[in-house]
C-alpha cells in the first residue's frame, strides 16, 4: 500500500455545479461569437498582463507560459496564445487541483497553487496559479483561471535545472493546490516558505506577482462580461462556443482516412542509464473519432524523463490540433473526438515518484503521432530537427558581483514538406512561440562572450525539397561557470518523408578542438575561465528524392551557402562549375533515362 | 500681399492624396482630395496643393507651413520593391537576420508547416569583417577597416547593390566602429546609400537592431530621391516655406532630417491622427482620449492620456521589428470591408476583406460576399443615393439580399437582424481590442472619449460607445482627412535614446549627467539645423526603469533635481498603476531619452457660429429608415447636413448626420451636441447596460 500522496487517496468531492435554475434557450450563432469574442479577449487581456508585469525573462521574452479560462464544469473556454503543451496540461491541471481542495472549500479572492507533477502535468517549476470565480447566488465557482509559467527556482536538488533526479523529492518544493491567497489576501506563510526555498527568490515572487496581476484582470473581465449578457447566456453561449469547437474538429478528423498506423521514436536515454528510450504510438481513426495509444512505450526510467498522464495529453492536444484546428483558438470542444490511452506506470503516465524534471521527452514525443500519420496525410511535414536543443549557462559575474542563470532556445530547421522547403532556424514545434535570447542580453546577464552565431552548411536532410537549415552557437566562458546542454535526440536522426534524407541529430561538443572535447546530449559541465562551447542544432527531415530537386534551387542553395557544392554534386546530382554554370551529373541523368525507359 | 495665413498638409495614402489647410486667420478648413499617382508620387502631392489652393483661391505664397506624410516607405517594404540591400556585421555572425528571434507568429502557433518569409537581404549579401566589442563596449577585436572595404566592394561591385546596412554586435554601448565602417564605406562607394544602426537606435538587442537598419537601408534610396525630388518641385512652385516630413512617433522634421533617418517615415500615416487626436485632448481639457480610426480594412486605436500619446519604442512591419519610437497604436484587422461568413453555424467577420475589387456587394462591382458596409447600407446607415457624392451606383437591395442569402438564412434570423449582428460582431472585437489596449494603461475604457475619424469612424463609434459604456463619443471635423488635420498641429520632434543598464542610485544619477549632455549637444545640433528659435525649443529627460531582473521597463520624466528616491517613488507609482503592484526591490535604469521639441505655432480652435438659443434642435434635411441599436427595431431617423449645423445645437437620436466623405449615426437613447468648435459630441441619455457593471473583483 503506498503511503504516496496519490491523487486517488484524497476522496474526491462533488465537481457537478448547482445546475441552473431556468435553462435559457439555444442563442442564436451571432450572439454566441459576440459574446466569444469577448471570452478570447479576456484571455488575452491576462495574457498581456503577465507578459508586461513578469520578471523572468523565460515569461517575458520567450514567452514559456500558458493561459487558460475554464467555465464551471472545468472545459476549457477560451485561451491566450504560449507553449502549446502547457495549453493542454492546464485542462487535467484544473480537474486534479480542483479535486484536491473540493468546491466547497474554495471562495472568492483564493487563488492556488499547483505544481504537483502528476496531477500539474508538467515539471514542478511550471507552476500553475488557478483562481475560483464566483457569482453572487452561486455557492460554487462559476468559472475558473489558470496561469501556468515557468519559475526559476523552487529549490531543487541543483541550480538551474535539474538533469539527474530519481524522484520527485529532488525536483523542488511541492504545492498540490495550496492556497496563496486567501479572500483577496496574500497569504505570507506561503510567499516566506518560497522565499526560503528558493536560490532566486526576487525572481520567483515577482514572477508570483505578475501571475496573480494576470489572475485579478481575467477575474475582472469574466465579471464584467457575466454583467453584460447574464451568466446564464454566458454559460449557453460557451456551451455552443464548445459543440461547434467539437463539430469542426469532428468535420476534420472525418476528412481523414479510417486506419491505425503506428510510428517509433527515440529518446536518448533518462540521464542515468545510456540506455536509449523507445516509444511508440498507434494513431486509430475511425469516422470523426481518432486514438492516440502510446501502449508498447517503454516504461517509467529512473531518470527525470517521464511525463505524467497531464503532459501527454498536452502534447498530444497541440499535435492534434495542428492537424484539425490549427486556427481557431482552443475550446473544450475541439479534443472531444481525441482520446488517449498510456498505461499507468509507462514514461507516458508516470506516477508518483518517477522524476519527471527534463521533460525533452514530450518535445520529442510531440511528431509522433504526425510520423504516423504521415504514412497516409501526404500533407504532414517531415520531422522538424527531433527537439529542442537549447542550453543554459550558470556562473558568477565578477562586474555585477551576482550570480546569474540564462537560457536559450535554439532554433532547428524544420521539415520539408511535399510542396515547399522547410524552414531554416524556427523553434521547434512544442514551443513554436517561444523566442531565442539576444546574444547581447546573453553578454550582458552572464560573463559569456560569443564567437560565432551562424546557419550551418549542409545540415538540412536533403530531398525533392529539403528540411530547414540548423544554427551553431559558439560561446567562450570569460569566467568560470557552468553549462547544461540541453538535448534529448542526438542519438538518433530526425526522420524524412518519401525518400528524403534525414539531417544529421543535434548536438554540444565542449571543449572543442582540445583534446578533452566532448559531444554530449543532456549534460551538465563546469568551465573554466576561456573554455568554450559549440552548440549545433538539427536540421529539418528532407521530402522527396534529392535527385528529383529543381537544380535550379540546389544552384541557389550553393550560391547562399544553405548546401556545399560537394553535397550539390554527390547528394543532388548538381555538378556547379568554377564559371558559375552547372550540369546535371550521371546519377541525375542515368536516373532519369532509367525512369522514362521504364515507362 | 497678405502675409502667409494658410497650414498646409498632404497626406498621401494607399488611393488617395489628401490636401488640407488651415486657415489661421477665420479657422476654415478645406480639404482636396486626388488620386495617388504611384509612378510619380511628388506629382499626386503637387496636384493636391495645386487643386487645394484653386478651391480657397489661395496661392503658393500664402502657405505659412507645409508638412507632409507618405506611406512609400511603408509600401516599399510591404510590397518588397526596396533597394538591393548588403549587411556587413561581425564576422562569424552574418545570419542573425535570417535567424532572427526563430520564433513563430502567434496565430501560426500549430502550423507544423509554417515557413518563414524569405529574409529582407538574401544570405549571399551578408557579410562577417573582424571587429567585436563586449558588452561594455570595450573592444575584444579591432575593427578590421581593409575587410570593411573589401566586404563593401564585393556588395557593391561584384552583386550590384545600391544600399549598405552595418549592424555591429553592442554598438549601443560604443559606436565607434559602426561609424568608422560607415566612413570607410561612404569614401569608397560615394554612389550607395550607407545606413549604421546606432544612428537609427542605441538600444541592444541585436536582431531587432540589424532589422531596423536593414528596414532603413532598404527604403534609403526611394526616400532620398522622392525627398529630393519633391523639395525640387515645390521651390521651383514658389514655396518658400520649408517642407516638413511627418515621424512615425509623431512630430515632423526637416526634409534634410528625414533624408538622413528614411526610416523614420515609415508609419506616419496612422501618427497623424495620433497628433490631432493629441492636439484635440489638450485643447478641449479631455483627460483620456481613445483614437478610433476607422478605414477600409482596419480599426486602428491609441491611448491619449493627460494630453500625451502612449508611445513604444518598438513596433513592427509585415512581422520586421523596429526599434523606433512611436505611437503604441493597436490595429484590429477589421474594417468596412471585411467580410461576414458563416462558420458551421457560427457568424464570424473577417479577416479576409472584399478590398477595392470586387468590394461590397452594394457597389456592384462583381461582389458576392456581404460586407461591412453592406450590412450599414442593409441597415439604413448610408444613403445609396447620396455615397461619395452620388457619384457611384450603389444598391442597398443587392446588401440585403446577399446578407439574407449567404447569413441569415443559415443563422435562422431576418435579414435585418442579421445585418445587426455583422456589426455587432466588429464592434465585440473592437471593444477586446480596446479594453486590452486601456488596461494596459491601468484604466478602464469607460473613462475614455472615444474620437472617432477615418471614412467609417463617425458610423461605428456610437455603437462602440453604447457597448463599452463609453460616456462621450467626438466626432471631429473633417473626420475623413483627420489624419491630415493631425499633421497639421505638428510640432518638430526629435528623440535620442541610449542604454545605460545601471542601478538606480544618485552616484549612477550623476554619471549620467555626462549623457544626458552628449545627448543634448546631439538635439541642439538638429535643432540648429531646423533653425528652431531659442525660446521655441524644449527638452524632456526621461529615464526607462524597471526592478532589478525585470524586463518590460516604464518611463519616468527625469526632472533636475531628481534623486534616485524621487524616480524609484515615481517609477513605483507607475508600476502600481499599471501592472497592479509595486515591489520592495532596488531599481534599475534601462536607458535613458531625450526629446527635443521645436514648438511650432499652432493655431487656436476657432469658434462656429453658434445658435442664438442653445439646445434647439437645426433643420432636418430629409428623414430615412433605419435600425435602431437602441430599441433595436426599424425608426425614422432625421438627416441632417453637417454644413447647417452651429454650436449649440442639440439632436436626439436617432438620426443621422451626413457630410461629404462621411456618416455620422447614432440612435434613440443617445443625443448629439454640436459643441463651440463645430465637433459633434454624442452622449447617452438612458443607460446602457454596461454603465452599471463594477469593475471590482475578490482578488
Amino acid at each position: 500500500m503506498s503511503t504516496s500522496p496519490n491523487p486517488t487517496a484524497t476522496a474526491p468531492t462533488a465537481t457537478a455545479p448547482a445546475p441552473t435554475a431556468t435553462a435559457p434557450e439555444r442563442l442564436d450563432g451571432a450572439t454566441v461569437e459576440v459574446i466569444r469574442n469577448y471570452v478570447v479577449s479576456a484571455a488575452e487581456q491576462m495574457r498581456r498582463t503577465l507578459v508586461r508585469s513578469a520578471f523572468n525573462p523565460v515569461i517575458y521574452d520567450v514567452l514559456d507560459f500558458g493561459i487558460s479560462i475554464f467555465n464551471a464544469d472545468q472545459e476549457l473556454m477560451a485561451e491566450a496564445s504560449g507553449i502549446t503543451h502547457f495549453l493542454g496540461a492546464n485542462d487535467r491541471a484544473i480537474v486534479e487541483g480542483t479535486r484536491y481542495i473540493g468546491l466547497e472549500n474554495m471562495g472568492p479572492g483564493d487563488v492556488f497553487i499547483l505544481n504537483y507533477p502528476y496531477w500539474s502535468g508538467a515539471h514542478a517549476y511550471d507552476a500553475m496559479l488557478f483562481a475560483p470565480v464566483f457569482v453572487d447566488g452561486r455557492d460554487t465557482p462559476a468559472a475558473f483561471l489558470a496561469v501556468r509559467a515557468h519559475w526559476m527556482d523552487l529549490g531543487a536538488k541543483s541550480p538551474g535545472y535539474v538533469l539527474d533526479s530519481t524522484d520527485m523529492h529532488q525536483e523542488g518544493l511541492i504545492f498540490p493546490g495550496t492556497r496563496i491567497v486567501k479572500g483577496g489576501e496574500i497569504v505570507r506563510d506561503i510567499t516566506e516558505l518560497i522565499r526560503f526555498n528558493s536560490r532566486l527568490p526576487e525572481l520567483t515572487l515577482g514572477d508570483f506577482h505578475a501571475q496573480l496581476a494576470a489572475l485579478r484582470v481575467g477575474e475582472r473581465s469574466l465579471h464584467q462580461i457575466w454583467q453584460k449578457f447574464g451568466i446564464e447566456n454566458v454559460e449557453q453561449a460557451i456551451r455552443q462556443v464548445i459543440e461547434h469547437g467539437e463539430a469542426v474538429a469532428r468535420k476534420a478528423v472525418a476528412a481523414l482516412p479510417d486506419g491505425s498506423w503506428t510510428a517509433t521514436d527515440y529518446i536518448d536515454d533518462d540521464n542515468i542509464t545510456d540506455d536509449i528510450i523507445e516509444i511508440t504510438i498507434r494513431v486509430t481513426i475511425e469516422g470523426d473519432s481518432i486514438t492516440a495509444d502510446y501502449t508498447g512505450s517503454s516504461p517509467a526510467v529512473p531518470g527525470p524523463v517521464n511525463l505524467p498522464i497531464g503532459s501527454t495529453e498536452g502534447i498530444v492536444k497541440a499535435s492534434f490540433k495542428s492537424l484539425t484546428t490549427a486556427d481557431e483558438p482552443s475550446n473544450a470542444g475541439h479534443f472531444r473526438p481525441l482520446t488517449i490511452i498510456a498505461e499507468e506506470g509507462s514514461i507516458f503516465n508516470a506516477v508518483y515518484p518517477s522524476a519527471t524534471f527534463t521533460q525533452w521527452s514530450a518535445i520529442v514525443a510531440v511528431e509522433l503521432m504526425h510520423k504516423a500519420l504521415a504514412q497516409v496525410i501526404d500533407a504532414i511535414p517531415a520531422s522538424g530537427g527531433g527537439d529542442e536543443p537549447g542550453f543554459m549557462a550558470l556562473g558568477h559575474d565578477s562586474r555585477t558581483d551576482a550570480d546569474y542563470v540564462v537560457s536559450n532556445n535554439e532554433g532547428i530547421g524544420w521539415g520539408a514538406t511535399k510542396d515547399h522547403d522547410g524552414g531554416n532556424a524556427q523553434q521547434h514545434a512544442s514551443q513554436t512561440t517561444v523566442r531565442n535570447t539576444p546574444i547581447e542580453i546573453l553578454e550582458h546577464k552572464a560573463a559569456l562572450l560569443h564567437e560565432r552565431l551562424e546557419l550551418i552548411q549542409d545540415s538540412a536532410g536533403a530531398g525533392r525539397y529539403r528540411g530547414g537549415v540548423g544554427v551553431l552557437r559558439e560561446v567562450r566562458y570569460t569566467e568560470p561557470g557552468e553549462v547544461l546542454s540541453m538535448k534529448k535526440k542526438t542519438k538518433t536522426k530526425p526522420w524524412a518523408l518519401a525518400g528524403g534524407h534525414e539531417p544529421e541529430p543535434s548536438e554540444m561538443v565542449i571543449w572543442p578542438g582540445t583534446d578533452r572535447a566532448k559531444r554530449v546530449g543532456m549534460y551538465r559541465a563546469s568551465m573554466a575561465a576561456g573554455e568554450r562551447f559549440v552548440n549545433r542544432t538539427a536540421g529539418g527531415g528532407g521530402h522527396g528524392d534529392p535527385l528529383d530537386r529543381d537544380p535550379r534551387a540546389v544552384v541557389e542553395d550553393v550560391i547562399d551557402g544553405y548546401v556545399s557544392a560537394e553535397s550539390a554534386r554527390d547528394t543532388y546530382g548538381v555538378d556547379i562549375h568554377p564559371d558559375g554554370t552547372w550540369t546535371e551529373t550521371t546519377d541525375r541523368t542515368d536516373r532519369t533515362t532509367r525512369s522514362h525507359s521504364q515507362e | 500681399m497678405n502675409a502667409p495665413r494658410l497650414k498646409v498638409a498632404v497626406d498621401i495614402g494607399g488611393t488617395f492624396v489628401d490636401a488640407i489647410s488651415y486657415d489661421t486667420v477665420n479657422g476654415e478648413i478645406s480639404v482636396y482630395k486626388v488620386s495617388t499617382t504611384p509612378e510619380e508620387p511628388a506629382r499626386g502631392v503637387l496636384g493636391g496643393i495645386e487643386g487645394l489652393l484653386d478651391s480657397v483661391g489661395s496661392d503658393i505664397a500664402d502657405i505659412e507651413s507645409f508638412a507632409h506624410g507618405t506611406t512609400l516607405g511603408l509600401n516599399a517594404i510591404l510590397q518588397r520593391n526596396g533597394a538591393t540591400v548588403g549587411i556587413i556585421t561581425n564576422e562569424g555572425f552574418s545570419d542573425l537576420l535570417e535567424i532572427a528571434r526563430a520564433a513563430i507568429p502567434s496565430s501560426q502557433m500549430y502550423n507544423f508547416s509554417y515557413q518563414r518569409p524569405a529574409p529582407l537581404v538574401p544570405r549571399r549579401h551578408r557579410l562577417g569583417v573582424p571587429g567585436r566589442l563586449d558588452a561594455q563596449g570595450d573592444e575584444v577585436t579591432p575593427l578590421d577597416e581593409a575587410a570593411v572595404v573589401e566586404a563593401g566592394r564585393v556588395l557593391v561591385e561584384e552583386h550590384g547593390l545600391t544600399s549598405i546596412a552595418v549592424c555591429f554586435l553592442h554598438s549601443y554601448a560604443d559606436p565607434s566602429h559602426e561609424r568608422r565602417a560607415g566612413e570607410l564605406l561612404r569614401e569608397a562607394f560615394p554612389g550607395v546609400a550607407v545606413s549604421i544602426s546606432s544612428d537609427l537606435t542605441r538600444e541592444y538587442r541585436e536582431y531587432e537592431r540589424t532589422s531596423t537598419v536593414t528596414l532603413d537601408a532598404y527604403i534609403r534610396p526611394v526616400l532620398n530621391d522622392y525627398i529630393g525630388s519633391l523639395e525640387g518641385k515645390l521651390a521651383d512652385g514658389g514655396l518658400t516655406t520649408p517642407l516638413h516630413i511627418m515621424r512615425s512617433g509623431g512630430g515632423a522634421m526637416s526634409a534634410a532630417v528625414a533624408k538622413q533617418a528614411p526610416l523614420m517615415t515609415v508609419l506616419s500615416g496612422p501618427a497623424g491622427g495620433v497628433v490631432g487626436t493629441t492636439f484635440l485632448a489638450r485643447e478641449l481639457g479631455v483627460a483620456n482620449m481613445l483614437s478610433f480610426d476607422v478605414g477600409g480594412t482596419s480599426v486602428d486605436s491609441c491611448v491619449v492620456v493627460d494630453g500625451q500619446p502612449s508611445e513604444v519604442h518598438e513596433a513592427e512591419i509585415d512581422g520586421l521589428p523596429l526599434l523606433l519610437p512611436i505611437f503604441d497604436i493597436r490595429t484590429i484587422g477589421a474594417g468596412g470591408g471585411s467580410i461576414a461568413w458563416m462558420d458551421e453555424g457560427l457568424l464570424k467577420v473577417g479577416p479576409r476583406s472584399a478590398g477595392a475589387v470586387p468590394g461590397p456587394v452594394a457597389y456592384q462591382n462583381g461582389g458576392t460576399e456581404p460586407t461591412v458596409t453592406d450590412a450599414a447600407f442593409a441597415l439604413g446607415f448610408l444613403d445609396p443615393a447620396a455615397f461619395l457624392g452620388g457619384q457611384m451606383a450603389v444598391s442597398a437591395d443587392a446588401a440585403r439580399a446577399a446578407i439574407a442569402v449567404k447569413v441569415a438564412e443559415s443563422l435562422g434570423l431576418d435579414e435585418t437582424t442579421a445585418a445587426a449582428s455583422i456589426l455587432r460582431i466588429l464592434v465585440a472585437r473592437t471593444v477586446g481590442a480596446l479594453r486590452e489596449i486601456t488596461i494596459e494603461r491601468g484604466l478602464d475604457p469607460r473613462e475614455f472619449t472615444l474620437l472617432a475619424f477615418g471614412g467609417a469612424g463617425p458610423l461605428l463609434a456610437p455603437m462602440l460607445s453604447r457597448e463599452m459604456g463609453i460616456k462621450t463619443t467626438l466626432v471631429p471635423r473633417v473626420p475623413a482627412a483627420f489624419s491630415a488635420f493631425g499633421m497639421l498641429m505638428s510640432d518638430l520632434e526629435f528623440e535620442f535614446a541610449a542604454t545605460a543598464l545601471k542601478p538606480l542610485d544618485d552616484d549612477v544619477l550623476d554619471g549620467l549627467e555626462d549623457q544626458f549632455v552628449e545627448l543634448e549637444a546631439r538635439a541642439v545640433a538638429v535643432l540648429d539645423q531646423q533653425e528652431v528659435a531659442e525660446d521655441a525649443r524644449d527638452y524632456v529627460r526621461t529615464l526607462d526603469v524597471r526592478y532589478r531582473g525585470q524586463e518590460h521597463s516604464l518611463p519616468v520624466e527625469f526632472r533636475s533635481g531628481d534623486t534616485a528616491a524621487d524616480v524609484l517613488a515615481a517609477f513605483n507609482d507607475l508600476h502600481a498603476v499599471r501592472h497592479g503592484h509595486a515591489m520592495d526591490e532596488p531599481g534599475q535604469i534601462l536607458s535613458l531619452r531625450l526629446k527635443a521639441v521645436g514648438v511650432q505655432p499652432k493655431p487656436p480652435l476657432v469658434r462656429i457660429d453658434a445658435v442664438p438659443d442653445a439646445g434647439s434642435a437645426p433643420v432636418a434635411i430629409g428623414t430615412r429608415r433605419a435600425f435602431d441599436m437602441a430599441t433595436d427595431d426599424w425608426a425614422e431617423f432625421r438627416v441632417f447636413d453637417r454644413a447647417g449645423l452651429l454650436a449649440g445645437h442639440r439632436i436626439p437620436g436617432p438620426a443621422i448626420v451626413e457630410e461629404g466623405t462621411s456618416t455620422t449615426v447614432f440612435f434613440g437613447d443617445q443625443v448629439l451636441v454640436v459643441d463651440d468648435y463645430g465637433h459633434l459630441a454624442i452622449t447617452q441619455t438612458a443607460a446602457t447596460p454596461t454603465t452599471t457593471v463594477p469593475s471590482g473583483g475578490a482578488l
